[in-house]
């Protein structure tokens, strides 16, 4: 009986993850297309404006992208850990409940209408993903209610529905919008990390770290949830009260990560089930590493998107998606018979 | 021995169509070990449902220590009740330790950390169950054996004065299935605890419990000691299946006759 989680176990995992993530984010604000000197980013901005340019890239563009990739990975990597554990299937993450469709929509109705107020600094587009990802998620949990109570089987079928729905209003809009505005709409729909200030980052941050402890205080439970309805209220849990509350808590979190880079898919995926592989099934230690490591997956990935055909860039959305997809179909042949026959 | 589940008048129907059961009434005392028996779709495990806290009553009443079963709230009622499913395999690979250690969920402070004697309680529900050589293993990797015995580990671990437990040796082979029953009957008469099974076997069933109910498909019932109760009539009334009875120490055994059997054609040795 030596596996059982102590917090001195918890707190060397945290540390130790967290080691490695500000070691990624190190190296990777130092890998570019154009070199910098590390001694010239020590020796400060220097007295003019535009005089270290070295020290302005590392500040003001690096540093910010890759604290803003961080927060990204970190969401979406805790979000997909809870969506797995209420819904017992490893292959749920954010996306499969039609959260990107609903944001995807909520950018290309920005696009149509020209909406020009922002959301925390960000573009119309962020702003309108923002909205339309609350509300699809309030749309498939209404809705799952009503085919079947906030069920397994009925909340995903319901997220698959209205991705189905959604998806086929994205491609009448797409066919409805000018070539110059197309660009960037199609770049966002594949998730791209740009650079936001720091007030934007930093209620960014406010927002996802909340999440994320909120997740943290019912990780236990998720365990016990892990194993069913029926077998959490035996145990002391309420079922329908923790689903609820991870439910709002991950699509929250989903909809700041949208709304800060667009959609980068499978991060909810590869993540927690390559941290699984690691350290095993207990929410309490999975949740807090899988945001720590999944922050490092999207700075790596955003690093390659950045750098792999210089000076052009790629979205991060397609390097997420590169790496995702096998491991989606790994999971896939191993999981489907055991989710198949669950209760 | 003091009144610890009551049940009176109780109804449960899944829709208009689909009564289950009618008017039930039974008590039984703290450190009775009950079995529940009945053909397929008689509201077996509706009943044990419905004594868990898992399904709300249509109508008449369930009392727990002689208080409303919907008067404690789940993290105090899975302090009273432990209860054991049909056993399946969950799909997050968490070892049999951490299945157990999730018994103690109802106990955990706010940080939701395993105390000592958290630990001690899972220890001690591994040793009883002969459990502790797999404690490390996922539970997955064990056979339908050696997950249900983990499963009542849990249960023990619960520290529950009840244990409800569904079917717990439909799957299992005969070694199993006495192991199992031998380790509820041990937690009655040790650690007085209140038993109520569903079963499918009569025989283990009049082996074992004291006390059996016995639910018809027409939502009728009978219940009392389970020698008043089990009689060749009335399991032909229930099951609609004719038995042979032959009495073996202390206890009654039956055996089903099937229109094709050996049985039929040469008269049985008793």
């Amino acid at each position: 009986m030596t596996d059982l989680l102590t917090p001195r176990s918890l707190i060397t995992k945290i540390v130790l993850c967290l080691a490695a993530l500000v070691i990624v984010m190190f190296v990777c604000s130092l890998v570019g297309t154009q070199k910098i000197s590390l001694s010239a980013v020590f020796a400060g901005p220097g007295d003019k404006p535009g005089q270290n340019t070295d020290y302005d890239i590392f500040v003001r563009v690096r540093i910010p992208r890759i604290i803003l990739a961080a927060l990204v990975g970190a969401a979406l990597a805790a979000s997909g850990v809870a969506l797995q554990a209420i819904l017992r299937n490893p292959l749920a993450e954010p996306y499969i409940l039609g959260i990107s469709s609903g944001a995807a929509l909520g950018v290309m109705t920005a696009a149509l209408a020209g909406v020009s107020w922002s959301f925390l600094g960000g573009s119309p587009m962020a702003g309108m993903a923002f909205l339309f990802a609350i509300g699809t998620v309030w749309l498939v949990w209404f809705t799952g209610h009503l085919a079947g109570g906030s069920t397994v089987t009925s909340l995903l079928l319901a997220g698959v529905v209205i991705n189905a729905f959604f998806s086929a209003v994205i491609m009448l809009m797409t066919s409805l919008i000018d070539s110059e505005q197309l660009r960037s709409t199609i770049m966002w729909l594949m998730g791209s990390i740009g650079e936001k200030d720091f007030p934007t980052l930093l209620a960014s941050a406010i927002f996802i770290i909340a999440g994320i402890a909120g997740l943290f205080t019912i990780s236990q439970k998720l365990n016990v949830l892990a194993f069913g309805a029926g077998e959490a209220q035996s145990l002391g849990v309420n079922p329908r009260k923790i689903t609820l509350v991870a439910f709002a808590l991950a699509s929250f979190i989903t909809a700041v990560a949208v709304g800060l880079s667009g959609l980068v898919g499978f991060v909810g995926l590869v993540v927690p089930h390559s941290v699984r592989l690691i350290f095993g099934p207990d929410h309490r230690q999975l949740l807090p590493t899988s945001a720590l490591l999944g922050a490092a997956f999207v700075v790596i990935c955003d690093t390659i998107a950045r750098t792999i055909i210089s000076p052009a860039q790629l979205p991060v959305g397609v390097i997420t998606a590169i790496i995702g997809g096998p491991v989606f179909l790994v999971l896939l042949s191993r999981y489907s018979k055991k989710v198949g026959t669950l209760r | 021995m003091s009144i610890c589940i009551q049940v009176e008048n109780l109804g449960f129907s899944y829709g208009p169509q689909a009564q289950i059961l009618k008017n039930l009434s039974f008590e039984i005392s703290a450190g009775t070990f009950l079995s529940i028996a009945g053909p397929n779709g008689a509201g077996k495990t509706t009943l044990l449902n419905l004594l868990s806290g898992l399904l709300k009553p249509a109508s008449g009443s369930i009392e727990i220590d002689s208080k409303p079963i919907n008067s404690y709230s789940v993290r105090r009622l899975a302090k009273k009740i432990a209860v054991v499913r049909q056993e399946f395999v969950p799909v997050f690979e968490f070892s049999a330790a951490q299945v157990v250690s999730m018994a103690r969920t109802p106990y955990l402070g706010a940080l939701a950390f395993e105390t000592d004697a958290d630990r001690k309680a899972v220890a001690e529900a591994l040793e009883m169950t002969d459990t502790t050589r797999f404690a490390d293993r996922p539970l997955g990797h064990l056979s339908g054996g050696e997950r249900q015995q983990i499963f009542i580990a849990r249960a023990l671990a619960q520290q529950t004065p009840m244990l409800l437990l569904d079917e717990p040796t439909s799957f299992l082979d005969m070694k199993h299935q006495v192991g199992i029953y031998d380790l509820l009957k041990k937690m009655q008469i040790e650690k007085q605890k209140t038993i109520v099974s569903v079963t499918h076997d009569i025989n283990l069933a009049a082996q074992y419990s004291d006390m059996i109910l016995l639910l018809s498909a027409d939502g009728s019932y009978d219940f009392g000691t389970t020698q008043e109760i089990l009689t060749t009539e009335r399991i032909e009334r229930v099951f609609g299946v004719q038995t042979l009875s032959a009495q073996i120490g202390q206890t009654k055994f039956f055996f089903p006759l099937g229109k094709f059997t050996k049985s039929q054609s040469s008269p049985p040795g008793f």
